[in-house]
């Protein structure tokens, strides 16, 4: 049985828990800090090329055993359990909330208000575009003014990008560039410029942030201790106090079941599905519902964003695959006028090569072979195809939920978590005027160039998930404070995605970093 | 025996059922590593099935890559798991280069009945019927797959090109270069236009 002992042990090792991990070092070199991770750490930066090619003949997974096989939860939608988590895998999208998503009580009377308002959150929104770093133009919309410039300038558009804002923005709606997490300067962060590969998911020259780089940062200046493969079962509570005392781990190995952990304060950093998962299975004789839990939150107001999406079929030359990844934003619905019927999203636009592949035969059947394939190819390719996607925002009900499922259990016989979302009433009432809002307004962005739209299709899950610990300032009514404290222990902290009280209508890993940085700088404190 | 029937071999060979197909493949000694008599095969394949203005510096390439990909196949690789979903993707099954043995066999087979020894001996006209029968009958091939399958080789060689980095920029006329990396500058303009060889 190993002990560890340490100031603060970090739960989880994605991008908050890295985040978190760095800004602590700086506000406390002294701490001893230690990072327990369930999943392998995949440091092999010098492999990745490889990994992409594979990817890309092959269909092999990006990031080799990025995963845990028997630590699985039913309506998870990434399965990502490695040093780096899911922003291993990501696009890199860094758009931030705006501040209708802090005051939907007090502006739509609607779900609640955020506890905090939104220049102390815009900080934060800084802090973690200057560590992450991020590429970006300004919004031309006086309401998403910025106390500081992005700390890189704005990924280029391709010519397929400066084709389709020109056909977008005749429908009177501005467009800009996504801000993202990829460099455009050479060495921001240690990393390259991207050189645009077409593969962020897996980018192979380390242009695209990801959090191993973080990790092996501080890893190298001797910052903090990374236990990877070390899956945290338990937290245990002091028999005296109401403080955490220690966490009860187990290798992924099998050669240490019974590994222990004692520290001054705990952060659990484990993300949406695994902080409600630990803090329920932590449910002992004085908690019993769970840790954190005496007002039966833990695991409620599992939140997230729906989406609606079509292809519209253009009069442009567009050429897909010039950087498939790379697209445009409108914020301009971010704002809904509360004497209209609510509807809150973003709005981006893509290259779409989707649809418009060879065809080995015409329409009456006829086999197409060599020149008679590609000419039947080239008048399908003639004009362009645009995929546009709103996120929209939808309110959580207090049901919709992480439960734990008794009947399906990890190897240590622990009951994994299922997660059902549900969203509220009153957003089940405005569902049908959402979609009218979509059809409307994809078939206005349509009209310009000839456009023929496709089918409006939703999202059937809901994206950037989070939930489970709501902060707030009841603390009948949340699990932790705007910092991330929890209201019934001291020294244990929730951070990042579990902690919004509501969705947004955007990307969401800007914000979940964003608070974690400010959860660090209170525990640092 | 006369063509048609030949040419209804083939197409059988081509649509064997899966279980068969297992047994083809215990005749064969090194399903991933494709012979020199293959090779050729497919050559003749491509001299049909791939566009005339790629020449055959691109038909060869088309080979070439056809060939690496079947040679550097992992069985049982981790697939991953999808954005979006609770579970992981399975992980990849035998490689379809099992099931193309007799394939190559059959082809040769419908060249020996018209008094040539091998399919890469017929002349490009000659081949063509036999290569519109392994993709009409008995059920008719309707898409190219995105990765080959074994199901049906000629499939599997047209769509692993045209499917391909190379294909696209064809069939756009430009190059796009979708799957190198390429940097940013210069991503303003429209990609030059594309020429063989590129």
């Amino acid at each position: 049985m190993a002990r560890y002992e340490c100031d603060v042990l970090i739960v989880g090792g994605g991008i908050t828990a890295a985040m978190v991990s760095q800004k602590l070092a700086e506000l406390r070199p002294t701490w001893k800090i230690i990072v327990v991770e369930a999943g392998k750490r995949l440091f092999d930066a010098d492999k990745r090329f490889e990994y992409r090619q594979r990817s890309l003949d092959y269909g092999e997974n990006q990031w080799p055993g990025d995963f845990v096989a028997d630590q699985a939860a039913r309506g998870v939608i990434s399965r990502t359990m490695a040093v780096g988590g899911s922003a291993l895998h990501w696009g890199g999208v860094c758009n931030r909330f705006s501040e209708e998503d802090l005051r939907l009580k007090s502006m739509y009377n609607l779900a609640v208000d955020w506890p905090l308002e939104w220049k102390e959150l815009e900080k934060f929104y800084c802090e973690a575009e200057r560590r992450i770093g991020v590429s970006g133009e300004p919004s031309p919309l006086a309401e998403d003014a910025r106390s500081e410039p992005y700390p890189m300038p704005a990924m280029a558009k391709t010519f397929n990008l400066i084709q389709l804002e020109n056909w977008a923005e005749k429908s009177g709606i501005p467009f800009w560039t996504t801000p993202q997490a990829k460099n455009t300067v050479e060495g921001y962060g240690g990393r390259s410029r991207c050189r645009r590969c077409n593969t962020c998911e897996i980018c192979p020259t380390g242009a695209r942030y990801s959090p191993d780089f973080t990790f092996k940062q501080l890893l190298d200046a001797k910052k903090i201790e990374l236990h990877d493969q070390t899956l945290v079962r338990r937290l245990v509570l002091d028999p005296q106090t109401s403080r955490i005392a220690s966490a009860t781990a187990a290798k992924e190995d099998g050669t240490d079941d019974n590994v222990e952990y004692r520290a001054r304060t705990f952060v659990v950093a484990s993300g949406y599905c695994w902080a409600s998962h630990l803090l329920l299975l932590s449910a002992n004789a004085r908690f019993p519902n769970g840790l954190a839990n005496s007002s039966d939150h833990v695991g409620r107001y599992m939140n997230g964003h729906l989406a609606y999406s079509t292809t519209i079929d253009l009069d442009l030359k567009i050429y897909p695959g010039m950087n498939e990844q790379h697209s445009l934003i409108s914020r301009q619905f971010f704002r809904c006028r509360t004497d209209r019927p609510y509807v809150r999203h973003d709005l981006r636009v893509w290259e779409n090569g989707g649809g418009r592949g060879p065809q080995l035969r015409d329409a009456s059947g006829k086999l197409l072979l060599g020149d008679a394939l590609v000419a039947d190819w080239r008048t399908r390719t003639s004009r362009g195809t645009a995929r546009v996607r709103g996120y929209y925002a939808v309110e959580p009900d207090k049901d919709s939920r992480l439960t734990l499922d008794p009947a399906t259990k990890n190897r240590w016989g622990d009951p994994l978590p299922v997660i059902q979302h549900r969203i509220d009433q009153s957003t089940q009432l405005r569902a049908s005027a959402t979609r009218e809002h979509f059809q409307k307004l994809f078939a206005d962005l349509a009209k310009a160039n000839d456009g023929r739209m496709g089918n409006v299709g939703p999202l059937n899950y809901q994206d950037h998930p989070g939930g489970g610990c709501r902060m707030g300032s009841d603390p009948a009514t949340s699990v932790v404070t705007s910092e991330g404290r929890t209201h019934d222990h001291e020294n244990l902290w929730v951070v990042g995605s579990p902690t919004l009280p509501t969705g947004g209508c955007t990307n969401g890993t800007l914000t979940f970093v964003a608070l974690a940085l400010r959860s660090a700088a209170a525990v640092g404190r | 025996m006369r063509r048609r029937t030949l040419l209804q071999s083939v197409a059988a060979v081509f649509a064997v059922q899966p279980f068969a197909r297992l047994r083809l493949q215990a005749q064969t000694t090194n399903s991933a590593e494709l012979s020199p008599a293959n090779i050729a095969t497919l050559r003749a394949i491509a001299e049909v099935v791939l566009p005339a203005s790629i020449g055959a510096s691109g038909r060869d390439d088309a080979v070439r890559s056809f060939v690496t990909w079947v040679r550097n196949y992992k069985e049982g690789a981790d697939r991953g798991h999808g954005y979006g979903s609770s579970t992981l993707t399975a992980a990849s099954g035998p490689s379809p280069a099992a099931r193309y043995p007799a394939q190559f066999a059959a082809l040769d087979k419908s060249a020996e009945a018209l008094g040539i020894a091998s399919f890469a001996g017929l002349p490009p006209d000659r081949r063509l019927p036999i290569v519109e029968s392994a993709l009409n009958t008995p059920q008719p091939v309707t898409r190219l797959p995105a990765r080959p399958t074994g199901a049906n080789l000629v499939a599997d060689f047209m769509g692993f090109y045209f499917n391909s980095a190379a294909g696209y920029d064809l069939a756009y006329n430009a190059a796009i270069g979708r799957d190198s990396c390429r940097g940013l500058d210069g991503s303003e303009r429209a990609p030059d236009a594309w020429r063989p060889g590129l």
